[in-house]
């Protein structure tokens, strides 16, 4: 994802660019929390149902190399075996399968703030045969993206 | 720091720290024995205080470590241990006759519905990740500011408020979904069957109109019925209270309960 596109995005609206063989979509939002509670909130599998409204179940622990099951209200018949491919603590997570990649990110800014970014971008030579049948990403993106502020911010304001 | 101040503090605040062991660990006497290491490693290492934190904090720090290397605080519970502690105890004919020994002979043997809410509390709150059940203890019990915490468990602000934020909401989600006290169709009624079993002549609806928590049951605000909750498990001294023979009992009883389940469900 290049810099121009995190800027776009880092209103909380997500977009989504498509190629022949892929699909990206990408969310953007500025979180005023520390990394630690963002990065605990996502990698705690068992809690997410409890504050993310697009996820019904993740079932595993998301640590290096672990091996998880999710249901997401984008397709609630389908449970997602994913591996969680890349783990660096309060920085980047990324799972995925054969077919698409999860990627998270967070940055710190000057001000205090974390602009958190999720992009997930599917794809491959027979993307072009299935990709009507998967919906946009875009609405649950955005969602994801204000729950996990709206958690974020809320336990920093725990007295 | 002379060691007259540090045996006067320990003095002071040894109930609190008692309790609040007991509430990590489930077991009075592993509660009663990190007591006991707890006075002797402050004695060894007080002179390195540098009152830095208040020594109340300092004794609380030594506890906590303490507590988070024995091993029946490391065991988490399930959510449904009373469930699972009244079936094995409607199948154990001594658990019911030495629990009414207890209430005929003991000072200490009253039942109380208030008393097995706190008990009730202390077992499902083995349930949350070991961080999320101390830190919860520390602020909702004992009252102790999140940068007071944050010294107690090592870890930064940030982290304490999300362990006491999950923690607790946790906590407010398991109750409000199991409590029969707080929400009708809550599936655990443990507290009045057993006051029906304990108290018989007693008309438990009176008993349920004396807990504010129970008077307030239709309240939709479930934050609110969980700090009522709080303040009763604030008010009840585990082992001074004049149920705590009876409850103690019912902690040992819970104890074994899971450790069985545990073991079985790692084979």
């Amino acid at each position: 994802m290049t810099v121009a596109n995190i800027s776009m995005a880092q209103n909380g609206k997500a977009t989504t660019t498509k190629t022949t063989f892929s699909r990206e979509t990408t969310v953007s939002i500025s979180i005023q929390a520390e990394s630690s509670i963002i990065w605990s909130l996502l990698t705690n599998a068992a809690d997410y149902p409890r504050w993310n409204s697009t996820i019904i179940a993740i079932d595993g622990t998301i640590a290096a190399g672990e091996k998880i099951e999710l249901k997401s209200t984008l397709d609630t018949t389908r449970t997602f075996k994913l591996k969680v491919l890349t783990f660096q603590p309060e920085s980047l997570l990324v799972w995925g399968d054969s077919k698409g990649q999860r990627t998270y990110t967070l940055i710190k800014n000057d001000n205090g703030t974390i602009t958190f970014t999720m992009t997930e971008k599917i794809g491959g030579l027979m993307f072009p045969m299935y990709a009507k049948y998967i919906p946009s990403f875009d609405e649950a993106f955005e969602q994801f993206a204000s729950d996990l502020k709206t958690e974020a911010e809320k336990i920093m304001k725990t007295k | 720091m002379h060691s007259d101040i540090l045996t006067s503090t320990f003095l002071e605040h040894n109930r609190q720290l008692k309790s609040f062991l007991l509430r990590i660990t489930a077991s009075a006497e592993d509660a009663e024995d990190i007591m006991q290491d707890t006075y002797i490693k402050a004695a060894e290492k007080i002179s390195t205080f540098r009152a830095e934190s208040s020594l109340k904090t300092w004794l609380f720090t030594i506890a906590t470590n303490l507590a988070k290397d024995n091993l029946r605080a490391k065991r988490r519970w399930t959510e449904d241990v009373t469930d699972k502690g009244k079936a094995a105890a409607l199948t154990d004919k001594i658990f019911f006759s030495e629990a009414m020994h207890i209430r005929m002979t003991s000072p200490q043997g009253a039942f109380e519905i208030k008393e097995h809410i706190t008990f009730c509390f202390t077992c499902i709150a083995k349930s949350l990740p070991i961080e999320q059940q101390i830190c919860v203890l520390l602020k909702e019990v004992y009252e102790f500011k999140v940068n007071e915490i944050n010294e107690i468990v090592n870890t930064t602000e940030a982290m304490v408020k999300y362990y006491l934020h999950t923690g607790r909401a946790k906590l407010v989600q398991i109750f409000d979904g199991r409590c029969a006290l707080i929400n009708k169709e809550g599936i655990c009624h443990q507290c009045t069957e057993l006051n029906g079993i304990f108290n018989p002549k007693q008309n438990h609806q009176e008993e349920l109109n004396k807990i504010e928590m129970a008077k307030q049951a239709n309240n939709p605000d479930k934050e609110h019925l969980f700090d009522l909750r709080m303040q009763i498990v604030q008010g009840i001294d585990p082992f001074e209270s004049s149920s705590a023979e009876l409850q103690l009992h019912h902690y040992a009883h819970n104890t074994r309960v899971m450790e069985n389940f545990l073991k079985k469900s790692e084979v």
